[in-house]
């Protein structure tokens, strides 16, 4: 029986035919081209962060910048109408409190929703996936008054506070992992004497880690790019993100092609850098989601 | 004094009603044995002592005290999970812990409770452990000592050999027993495995759609089943029934025609109390349903002897099984379906399939059930019985 179930390792592994390299070599080109062509703009944004302008018009096109021009990167820190590195920081800032809310708020209420028995608890459900349904700019003119009366507009609590109160997309990812964790884990702890909100904390949430950790990082990646919120609310320029801050640049300094450039190389290389590393939990999330 | 009663216990999901009004006291010390087919409500049941599920109607006693409405943590119970259930995330010394430390207790006396239970279980050398570095058999030990170290009042076991090898699940269950004899503690365990529950229990209850079918001891149960049910639950292989119709009444007992095809007839007086023959309206041409257990079935010369043919046989080393087609007794029930006869024998024997032989039984052996299924056979005595 053994024999029959072990793989002969004698036997190498089997060379492809001719009539199926072709179409791997037809279906791997095509990916390639496909990839150059979502790849090119950044590729373009790149390069013109270390060129001049009259590098970046000349003609014909040069793809890689001679000289790499460093002083572009000390230039876009010492700029007084461009403060990027508070502005980095109100990002980090933003996008962490961000992460930092829906992981709270948003785990409490999957919690509820997947662990709870509580009578109408798929009706409040099924509402709160409705919000998915609805555009944030239906709410947005009654919410923006909202905040304006209680005076907090040019602050940053109009953007922060509403993560803290829970998100219907992370409610239902976070609900799908929940699903998964043994019911008799809760069950336990409940026997041990452990309240409702200890077991959530102390025994559910290490058990969705993973799934967490997801959540954090689209909140993180959304929050990062999020530019209308924070262009109504902030009004200072000292307090805003990079991508209102880095649209403000531009608009005032058109002219000055590579340091834009510059600027949006910079704001874009950490969301990049996140995705490269974490690009197995991003899909993982899709996954559970449903959006893949 | 740890006595678990329950009165009038209910429970109902949604429309379907899946407790149907539970009348049961489980004695101090005692250890009691939930056991039924699946979906039958043991493990509900069980929950419902817990606190893990709400009583909708009826009452929880233990200890003398109403614990309907406790939380779960306030009833002096520990519970031991089919799935161990132990908390991934923490060593086995801190998921031992962990009720203690909720409890408020000292660190030093959570450190003492959890080594002396460690030691009493000889798991002493898995507390730094977490359960995925754990085997089966020591999860499920780890998760007896969580239960243990809380130092309970009552046990709860919800099928906790289930996932478990053949093997681990006979020595668990002689360490449960063993635990059972040393705490001295009332316990009360789930499972659909009857030999867990012929082996363990002080006192067995036996579950079908929501209602007790009937309680005793082990043997008792085996031996006076109190209808066709637990007859037919309990024994394995299990008991044969057939049909027979009512023939006449004796002061001997009730004579009675086997139905069905008939290579002439086989006909014979299963014995009955005199007082039950008035009551039941057994009368002539009365459908009744007899039964046998396997090992009451012999091969040979027998007060009542039919031929018939092997259709299956199981070698079982000490035992030998057979599944055999008898002329003119048709089975309705059997371990090997409908039809055969299944006949268990305690020794070696070398048959062949199709081999005929002549399969015989006293009828005073064979259980004899009402139409409502009720066993009217005289009580029989029981030989021993776990006292412990």
């Amino acid at each position: 029986m053994t024999a029959q179930s072990t793989p002969d390792k004698t036997q190498g592994r089997r060379r492809a035919t001719p009539r199926k390299i072709a179409p791997t070599i037809l279906y791997h080109a095509l990916m390639l081209l496909l990839a150059a062509t979502f790849l090119l703009p950044f590729y373009w944004m790149a390069i013109s962060a270390f060129k001049n302008n009259a590098e970046i018009f000349s003609n014909p096109v040069t793809w890689w910048p001679s000289p790499v021009r460093w002083e572009n990167l000390t230039a876009l820190f010492n700029r007084e109408d461009f403060p990027f590195v508070r502005q980095f920081m109100n990002s980090v800032f933003y996008a962490g409190m961000v992460a930092i809310g829906v992981c709270l708020s948003c785990s409490l209420a999957a919690y509820s929703f997947a662990c709870l028995r509580w009578r109408g608890r798929n009706v409040v459900f099924a509402i709160t996936i409705c919000a998915l349904l609805m555009p944030p700019i239906v709410t947005f003119l009654p919410v923006y008054m909202g905040w304006a009366q209680l005076r907090l507009t040019g602050t940053y609590w109009p953007l922060i506070a509403p993560a803290f109160l829970g998100d219907a997309f992370f409610i239902f990812m976070l609900r799908q992992f929940f699903l998964g964790v043994p019911r008799e884990l809760m069950d336990a702890a409940r026997l041990d004497g452990a309240s409702e909100f200890r077991i959530w904390w102390q025994i559910v949430l290490p058990q969705v880690r993973v799934a967490l950790i997801i959540v954090a990082l689209f909140a993180i990646v959304y929050t990062w790019n999020e530019f209308f919120a924070p262009l109504i609310y902030l009004s200072n320029r000292d307090d805003y993100p990079l991508s209102v801050g880095l649209f403000s640049f531009r608009s005032q300094r058109s002219v000055e092609w590579s340091l834009s450039m510059m600027g949006a190389f910079l704001t874009a290389l950490p969301m990049v850098l996140l995705f490269l590393f974490t690009q197995k939990l991003f899909r993982q999330g899709l996954s559970s989601s449903g959006l893949k | 004094m740890a006595e678990v009663s329950l009165t009038g216990v209910r429970k109902v999901f949604g429309t379907l009603e899946v407790i149907k009004g539970i009348d049961l006291t489980v004695q101090d010390r005692e250890l009691v044995v939930f056991v039924g087919p699946s979906g039958c409500g043991k493990s509900t049941l069980l929950r419902m002592i817990a606190g893990l599920e709400d009583v909708d109607y009826g009452t929880i006693r233990i200890s003398g005290k109403d614990v309907t409405e406790n939380a779960p943590a306030n009833r002096g119970v520990a519970m031991v999970f089919q799935n161990y259930a132990l908390y991934p995330h923490m060593s086995a010394y801190d998921n031992m812990a962990y009720g203690l430390r909720r409890s408020g207790l000292a660190a030093p006396e959570v450190d003492k409770r959890v080594r002396e239970t460690a030691a009493l279980l000889q798991i002493t050398d898995l507390l730094p452990r977490r359960p995925k570095a754990m085997s089966g058999g020591q999860r499920q030990r780890v998760a007896i000592g969580r239960a243990i170290v809380r130092n309970p009042d009552v046990f709860l076991f919800d099928e906790p050999l289930s996932n478990l090898d053949a093997g681990l699940r006979v020595e668990m269950r002689s360490q449960i027993a063993r635990l059972h004899r040393e705490l001295q503690a009332t316990m009360i365990f789930v499972t659909h495995d009857q030999v867990e529950a012929m082996t363990l229990a002080n006192r067995i209850v036996i579950l079908n759609h929501g209602r007790i079918e009937q309680t005793g001891t082990p043997l008792d149960l085996y031996v006076n089943p109190a209808n066709r049910f637990v007859a037919g639950f309990l024994g394995s292989p299990r008991m044969n029934f057939f049909e027979a119709r009512v023939v006449g009444q004796s002061d001997h007992g009730l004579d009675v025609r086997v139905v069905g095809p008939v290579n002439g007839p086989v006909r014979f007086t299963v014995p009955l109390t005199t007082q039950v023959l008035p009551t039941q309206g057994l009368t002539a041409g009365t459908i009744v349903t007899l039964g046998l257990r396997p090992e009451h079935i012999h091969l040979g010369a027998a007060p009542v002897q039919v031929g018939a043919s092997i259709r299956l046989y199981e070698q079982l080393g000490r035992d030998t099984v057979l599944y055999a087609d008898a002329d003119g007794l048709k089975c309705t029930h059997s371990e090997g379906g409908q039809g055969s006869f299944t006949v268990q024998l305690n020794q070696p024997l070398p048959v062949e399939l199709g081999q005929r032989v002549q399969i015989g039984f006293d009828p005073a052996l064979a259980y004899v059930f009402g139409v409502d299924g009720t066993c009217l056979s005289p009580k029989r005595a029981v030989l021993a019985s776990k006292t412990d």
